[in-house]
C-alpha cells in the first residue's frame, strides 16, 4: 500500500469515527438546549441502544435494520421517560441537581443492563461483511454504512430543524423558553420531542458502530466523554458545531493513532480540548454574543 | 373583554399581587402605571399563564382562564409581549414572526396575511427580514416583539414596558404604533413607566403600588391628579 493510500485510509477512519461521535454529540447538544446542563446519561442511552439491538439481532434473529429502528424507539422512549420522571420535576431546582440526577440515570441504566446481560464483552454480527472499495480505498462495508448513514441522518436532522415548524420549536425553546411559551409553544411537548430525537440518534450511532466494535455496559463512557469534548469545542447547543466538532475529533484520532501511536488515540481528543480552549475559551464556533 | 378579580400571586412567601381587580373592555387601551417591582409584570405573567395565580379569577369574555397552560391561553386570544422582548435571537426576523403565529401554523394563508400587516406597521422589518433578530437595534427588536405578538392574532394584547431602554424618539414611534394597533380594534393592556406619554394615548389607567391597585380612573383625570403627577410624571 502506498503512503497516499494509507492517507486516504486514515481519512476514511476519521470519517467513520467522526460520524459516530457527531451523532452522539448532536443528541447531547439538542438536549443541552432544553436542560442547559450536559446530560451525563446520554452515554448510557447510547449503550442501551447497542444492547437492545444486540438482543433483537442475536437472541430474536431480527434483521439488522429493523433492530436499529427497534433500538431507536426503545431508547427514544427511555429518553422521554427520563425527561418526564427525572428532569421535569427538577425544572426549578439549581442546575447542579440536574447534573446529579443525570449521573443517577446513567448509573441506573448501567446497573439494569448489567443485571440483565452481565458485564462481559459481546460482539454484534455485521450485517454486511464484504469489503467495498471506492477508488483505491478499500474498507469493510460497515464503515461505508456508518459514514453514509450518519451523513444522511445529519442532513435529515438539519432539514427538520431548519425547515419544519416542529423543528423550529426545538430551537425556539433553546433560544428563549419564556418567549417560546408566550407564542403558544407547549414547552413540555417540545422537551419530550427533543429527548426522543436525542435518544434515537444515540441508539442509531451505537447500532451503526457496534459491529466494528464491542458491546459492553461501559461502552458509552469514552464516547460520551468525547461527545462532551465535541460540544465544548463546537459551542454548547450548536448543531453545526456538533457535526464539525465530531469530524475534528474523529480525524484527530485516526491520524494521531496512525502517525503518532495507537496507544495515545483516546488522549488526543482531550489534548485537543485543552489546546483549543486555551485559545478559544467559548469554543470554536460560538460567535461573540453572551 | 378581560377581567381580573381579586387576583393574588405569591413567589414563595412573598406576595407579589394582593387582591388585584381590574378590567379592560373591548376596544379599550388601558395603561398600568407603577414603579419597578410594583407588580405590573406579575399581572401580565399570570394572565398569560407563566405564573400560577394563588387566588382570584382571570376571565376572558366571561370565561375563566386563570391557571391554564400558556399555549391554551394564547389560543384563546390573549397574547403577551413581554418585558425584555424574549425574542429568538439567532433566528431571522421572519422566523421570529412566523413562530408568533405558531398556534395558527395550519393556516398558512392567514399567517402570510398577518405577516403583511406587520410589515405594513413596521416597514423597516421587511428590509431586515432575513437578519438575525439579535443583531437588530433595541427599537427594531421591540418592533419584532410587538410584531410577533400581533402574529398570534390577539383579541387582547398585553404589552409590558415596550419603551424600556429605548431612545426618546423611538419611544414615541413605538407608542404611536401601540395607539394604531388599538385603533385597529385590538384591546390593549399596556404597562409603562413613561406615564405621561402612556396616559396621552390611553383611555383609562390603573396605578399599582406594592402589588395593589391604589388608584384608577380616566386618563385625563390621572394626568391632572396631583399625586400621580408628583410620583410618575415629575411635574
Amino acid at each position: 500500500m502506498s503512503s497516499i493510500d494509507l492517507f486516504f485510509q486514515q481519512i476514511l477512519n476519521g470519517l467513520t469515527l467522526g460520524s459516530v461521535y457527531g451523532l452522539v454529540a448532536l443528541g447531547l447538544t439538542l438536549v443541552y438546549g432544553i436542560l442547559h446542563v450536559p446530560n451525563f446519561s446520554h452515554g448510557a442511552l447510547y449503550m442501551v441502544g447497542a444492547f437492545v439491538a444486540f438482543f433483537l439481532i442475536v437472541d430474536l434473529g431480527i434483521n439488522y435494520w429493523v433492530a436499529m429502528i427497534g433500538a431507536a424507539a426503545v431508547v427514544a422512549i427511555l429518553g422521554v421517560l427520563s425527561e418526564r420522571l427525572v428532569f421535569t420535576p427538577l425544572r426549578h431546582a439549581p442546575p447542579i441537581h440536574d447534573k446529579i440526577a443525570a449521573i443517577g440515570v446513567l448509573l441506573f441504566l448501567e446497573a439494569v443492563i448489567m443485571a440483565i446481560w452481565g458485564a462481559e464483552f459481546r460482539r454484534m454480527p455485521a450485517p454486511y461483511t464484504e469489503m467495498l472499495s471506492i477508488g483505491n480505498v478499500a474498507a469493510p462495508a460497515q464503515r461505508w454504512l456508518i459514514i453514509a448513514g450518519a451523513l444522511l441522518l445529519m442532513a435529515a436532522l438539519h432539514l427538520f430543524l431548519k425547515k419544519t415548524i416542529a423543528g423550529s420549536t426545538i430551537s425556539a425553546l433553546a433560544q428563549n423558553r419564556e418567549g417560546a411559551s408566550l407564542v403558544g409553544i407547549d414547552a413540555s411537548r417540545v422537551a419530550m420531542l427533543t429527548f426522543a430525537i436525542s435518544g434515537a440518534l444515540a441508539a442509531v450511532a451505537a447500532v451503526l458502530f457496534a459491529p466494528i466494535n464491542l458491546v459492553y455496559p461501559a461502552m458509552g463512557h469514552l464516547v460520551i466523554m468525547k461527545a462532551f469534548v465535541i460540544i465544548i469545542l463546537g459551542g454548547m447547543g450548536s448543531v453545526p458545531g456538533a457535526i464539525l466538532g465530531g469530524m475534528i475529533i474523529g480525524f484527530a484520532e485516526s491520524f494521531g493513532a496512525f502517525y503518532i501511536s495507537t496507544d495515545y488515540k483516546d488522549i488526543i481528543a482531550f489534548v485537543l480540548l485543552v489546546v483549543i480552549l486555551s485559545f478559544r475559551p467559548n469554543g470554536l464556533f460560538t460567535q461573540g454574543e453572551r | 373583554m378581560l377581567q381580573l378579580e381579586n387576583l393574588s400571586v405569591r413567589y414563595g412567601s412573598f406576595r407579589a399581587l394582593n387582591d388585584v381587580s381590574l378590567h379592560a373592555d373591548e376596544g379599550e387601551l388601558v395603561v398600568l402605571l407603577g414603579a419597578n417591582g410594583a407588580g405590573k409584570s406579575s399581572i401580565f405573567l399570570t394572565v398569560s399563564g407563566l405564573n400560577k395565580p394563588a387566588g382570584g379569577a382571570i376571565r376572558l369574555k366571561g370565561k375563566e382562564i386563570g391557571g391554564m397552560k400558556p399555549s391554551k391561553i394564547v389560543r384563546s386570544g390573549v397574547v403577551h409581549c413581554p418585558e425584555g422582548r424574549k425574542l429568538f435571537p439567532k433566528m431571522s426576523v421572519m422566523k421570529n414572526l412566523t413562530l408568533g403565529a405558531y398556534v395558527y401554523s395550519r393556516d398558512q394563508v392567514g399567517v402570510r396575511r398577518s405577516l403583511e400587516e406587520v410589515f405594513e406597521l413596521f416597514p423597516i422589518l421587511r428590509d431586515k427580514r432575513y437578519e438575525a433578530a439579535g443583531s437588530l437595534s433595541g427599537g427594531q427588536q421591540q418592533m419584532v416583539a410587538i410584531g410577533r405578538a400581533l402574529m398570534g392574532r390577539p383579541k387582547i394584547l398585553l404589552l409590558d414596558e415596550p419603551s424600556l431602554g429605548l431612545a426618546p424618539l423611538v419611544v414615541k414611534q413605538v407608542l404611536d404604533v401601540v395607539k394604531k394597533i388599538n385603533e385597529n380594534g385590538t384591546t390593549v393592556l399596556l404597562a409603562e413607566q413613561n406615564a405621561f406619554a402612556a396616559l396621552k394615548i390611553a383611555h383609562r389607567a390603573y396605578v399599582i403600588e406594592g402589588g395593589r391597585i391604589v388608584m384608577e380612573g380616566e386618563s385625563d383625570t390621572l394626568l391632572h391628579d396631583e399625586n400621580v403627577r408628583k410620583a410618575y410624571i415629575g411635574a
